[in-house]
């Protein structure tokens, strides 16, 4: 029991990441179908980065690896949300068509750059390496506080990263002006606009910076969940988290702090079939399907409570024109 | 008066563009597109090649042989029915995304009555019943969301979603059920396989191919001379008024959504019964997600729909021959390239629908701008140019009146508003003149006044 909440808690952030970033990416009025893909080139970016630092350094030091593979997670990830940002804010496209092209592009390209630049030879051992011994490094003397230090303490930091990563942003958006401004421009642009708010740069930061938060989900799937050991199906499983995460936002009705709750919650669901003992391989096809059914249950709920407080912002999916006042 | 500043940019909506011009510049930018990536190929590959070689791979890739060439016709087809089957979703503003789930529940639904019937009934019975089980599977799997969406509005783009994985995990179950102690892979059933109609891979693929031809047909006449695809195109351009215009909106949800699903359990019961006679969970090709991009790349015509889908196919064709002849050991680079040319086509779109002025001249009040990207704005007549230089004249565009008597049209007419057109917002909106002093009463946010669906029935 013990281990599977840690596990839990462990999947469950893959989400909290994607949801995270989703949720700010919708405060600003635009549905980034494109998450899916943007985690997978966190994913690939993370890697590259610590294998661009692991490969010449003889002793590489854990904290700069987690920080390097860090930052690049987000730069690639924040890079395939800035071609969303600038198609859909600057050239006003359809942001359903222009998501899922990110996401066909995102998936593709991971797939891609994961096999033929960044596995090279002798990369994937110094990757697991990394991903045991750096980023899922725990505190000290955690063994010596029974249950609840390997339930809660018991993780890697990018674990622990989510979740300030997830109050950050709870914060931001409930008690900052700039919260405030965003949330402003997701309910209706065209009045943000006329009190002076500069729209289209708060939609540049929030499509971006979601756009890096949710990479760091799918860094936190391969280095941290997975132990640095990346398979041949990483990207299409990255794409099905991706997937859950935008139904997570429904699910934890944009509320980043609630996102903590729900993702730890879908990640029970997700990894369920894998630790229960005893069942036959084709049940455990039946158990996977469990987060996708329970999502379904989920939007059919919150629709039909239909209570004000579970709406998404009111100008989400439009594009703004200024001039078409 | 005070010194204003004018913005650099200045961006207009056009009336109308040219055909040939709009087809210039779609093609200018997947012909870039096609460059970047040939150059980016051609100097990133293990083994070198030149960057011509690039594209004598991808044409060999697509029509080297006359085996290459029925494979690809195959796929488009294939691709073009799944697409013909999104975009009556899609005319009424349903976002089908399931279409991969729809695809492969149809495919399961065929298998198992080859499994389960193939070699006990006559061979052309089994195939009448696995057609019906096919189209009625894929039908189910589709009118399920729809349901919700018409009784409760549940979000179906994420509902939809939810059914692919659910679909994939089934026919997961169903092999591994069959097949216990086997790899996950099922051996192609020799029972109850449809006829081929010739030799070799052209008998393979006749099949599909005809089908595709006579439901791109139907699919055709449904949408343009139909009742039915009338009523799709007025629920799709506002609910509102369907309903008081007597149209039953529900009724009509549904009933597309049965279409739609039908024709994907088509496809479902081509790709198994005619063509690989067995199952596997990515038998889908994620011609789901594809379609969706070719049915926004053909327009919404059927017609066009059917020369992006063979484009698209020709792309993902040739890049599995310039992958081989490149030396990458990836078959995902075809994604990347479809995914760039996607970028581009989606990007295009604005300079179709969109003027931009460049603002150089730093006077205050001139009503000219310095440079138009557009050389039309003279034969757009009046209008157009109102459109263009009224917010020029003396204060900043946020404030500008807009032209009153522009006249807007969608970009085709049986185009849905908020599909076809970025922007969500009514042309009533749109040339409702506001005066600048209305502004600090509209300052006042009102958050959430509105529904989000309802906000441009609203305005």
């Amino acid at each position: 029991m013990e281990v599977f909440l840690s596990t839990a808690i462990e999947f469950g952030v893959i989400f909290l990441f994607g949801c995270v970033g989703e949720i700010l990416t919708e405060k600003s009025g635009h549905l980034n179908l494109g998450i899916p893909g943007i985690m997978c080139m966190g994913a690939a970016g993370g890697c590259f980065g610590a294998k661009l630092y692991l490969m010449p350094t003889e002793n590489p030091s854990g904290v700069l690896t987690v920080l390097i593979a860090i930052l690049f997670a987000m730069i690639f990830a924040g890079a395939l949300g800035a071609v969303y940002g600038f198609l859909t804010v600057s050239l006003r496209s359809n942001q359903n068509v222009t998501g899922l092209a990110c996401t066909i592009f995102g998936v593709g390209f991971t797939s891609f750059f994961l096999n033929n630049v960044v596995l090279t030879e002798g990369v994937s051992t110094q990757l697991s390496y990394a991903g045991l011994n750096f980023f899922n490094a725990q505190i000290p003397g955690v063994e010596s506080l029974g249950w609840f230090g390997s339930i809660f303490l018991a993780h890697g930091v990018l674990v622990y990263l989510a979740i300030v990563v997830a109050v950050v942003v709870a914060l931001m958006l409930r008690r900052t002006k700039a919260g405030l401004n965003l949330r402003a421009i997701g309910e209706n642009p065209a009045t943000a606009d006329a009190v002076g708010i500069r729209v289209t740069r708060y939609k540049y930061f929030a499509i971006i910076v979601g756009a890096a938060i949710a990479g760091l989900g799918g860094l936190c799937y391969v280095m941290d969940y997975m132990g640095g050991i990346v398979g041949s199906t990483v990207d299409q499983t990255i794409q099905g988290i991706g997937w859950l995460s935008i139904a997570l936002v429904i699910f934890t009705m944009w509320r980043p702090a609630l996102a903590i709750l729900g993702s730890i919650l879908f990640g029970a669901l997700y990894i369920i079939s894998s630790r229960i003992t005893g069942i036959s391989f084709e049940q455990i096809q039946l158990l996977n399907m469990i987060p996708f059914v329970v999502t379904i249950l989920v939007l059919i709920v919150t629709s039909i409570i239909g209570h004000r407080e579970t709406q998404p912002p009111t100008s989400l999916g439009l594009s703004y024109f200024r001039e078409d006042r | 008066m005070e010194r204003v500043k004018e913005p650099l940019i200045h961006i207009t909506r056009r009336d109308s563009m040219p055909l040939w011009k709009s087809l210039l510049i779609r093609f200018g930018a997947i012909l870039v597109a096609l460059v970047i990536s040939a150059i980016f190929i051609s100097a990133s590959a293990p083994s070198s090649h030149g960057f011509f070689d690039y594209f004598a791979s991808l044409f060999s890739g697509a029509f080297g042989t006359e085996r290459r060439i029925w494979i690809l016709l195959q796929n488009t087809a294939l691709l073009l029915c799944v697409a013909l089957a999104l975009v009556v979703a899609f005319k009424m503003r349903f976002w089908n995304l399931g279409g991969n789930g729809q695809v492969l529940i149809g495919c399961l639904a065929c298998a198992v009555c080859m499994y389960y019937l193939g070699g006990k009934l006559p061979d052309a019975l089994v195939c009448i019943i696995m057609f019906v089980a096919s189209v009625a599977a894929g039908a189910v799997w589709a009118v399920i969301p729809a349901v919700f969406k018409a009784f409760f509005n549940t979000n179906e783009s994420l509902f939809t979603l939810m059914m692919n994985y659910i679909a994939m995990y089934l026919v997961a179950f169903f092999i591994a059920f069959w097949y216990p102690n086997g790899t996950g892979a099922m051996p192609p059933l020799t029972d109850a396989n449809l006829p081929a109609l010739g030799d070799g891979q052209m008998g393979r693929s006749l099949l599909t191919i005809l089908v595709a031809v006579l439901v791109t047909a139907l699919i055709f006449c449904y949408l343009r001379f139909s009742k039915h695809g009338y009523e799709i195109a007025v629920v799709g351009e506002s609910q509102n008024t369907a309903r008081y215009a007597g149209i039953n909106v529900r009724k009509v949800i549904i009933r597309t959504l049965v279409l739609s699903g039908a024709l994907c359990g088509l496809v479902g019961f081509l790709l198994v019964g005619s063509i690989n006679h067995m199952v596997s969970t990515n038998m889908d090709d994620n011609m789901g997600f594809t379609g969706i991009m070719v049915a926004w790349m053909g327009k919404f015509n059927p017609l066009i729909m059917a020369g992006v889908s063979l484009f698209i196919n020709f792309l993902s064709r040739g890049m599995a021959q310039v992958c081989t002849d490149f030396g990458f050991t990836s078959e995902a680079l075809s994604d990347i390239v479809v995914g760039l040319i996607y970028f581009f086509f989606i990007g295009c779109e604005f300079f179709i629908s969109y003027k931009v002025h460049f603002n150089f001249s730093k006077q205050k009040g001139r009503a000219a701008p310095a440079f138009s990207m557009d050389a039309a704005s003279e034969k757009g007549g009046a209008p157009s140019e109102a459109a263009g230089h009224a917010p020029a004249g003396g204060e900043p565009p946020a404030e500008g009146q807009p032209p009153a008597d522009v006249v807007r049209h969608s970009f085709d007419g049986a185009l849905p508003e908020g599909l076809g057109m970025p922007n969500g917002k009514s042309s009533a909106e749109a040339v409702s003149p506001r005066a600048a002093g209305d502004v600090p009463e509209e300052a006042q946010l009102p958050v959430g006044t509105a529904p989000g669906e309802n906000a441009k029935e609203e305005a």
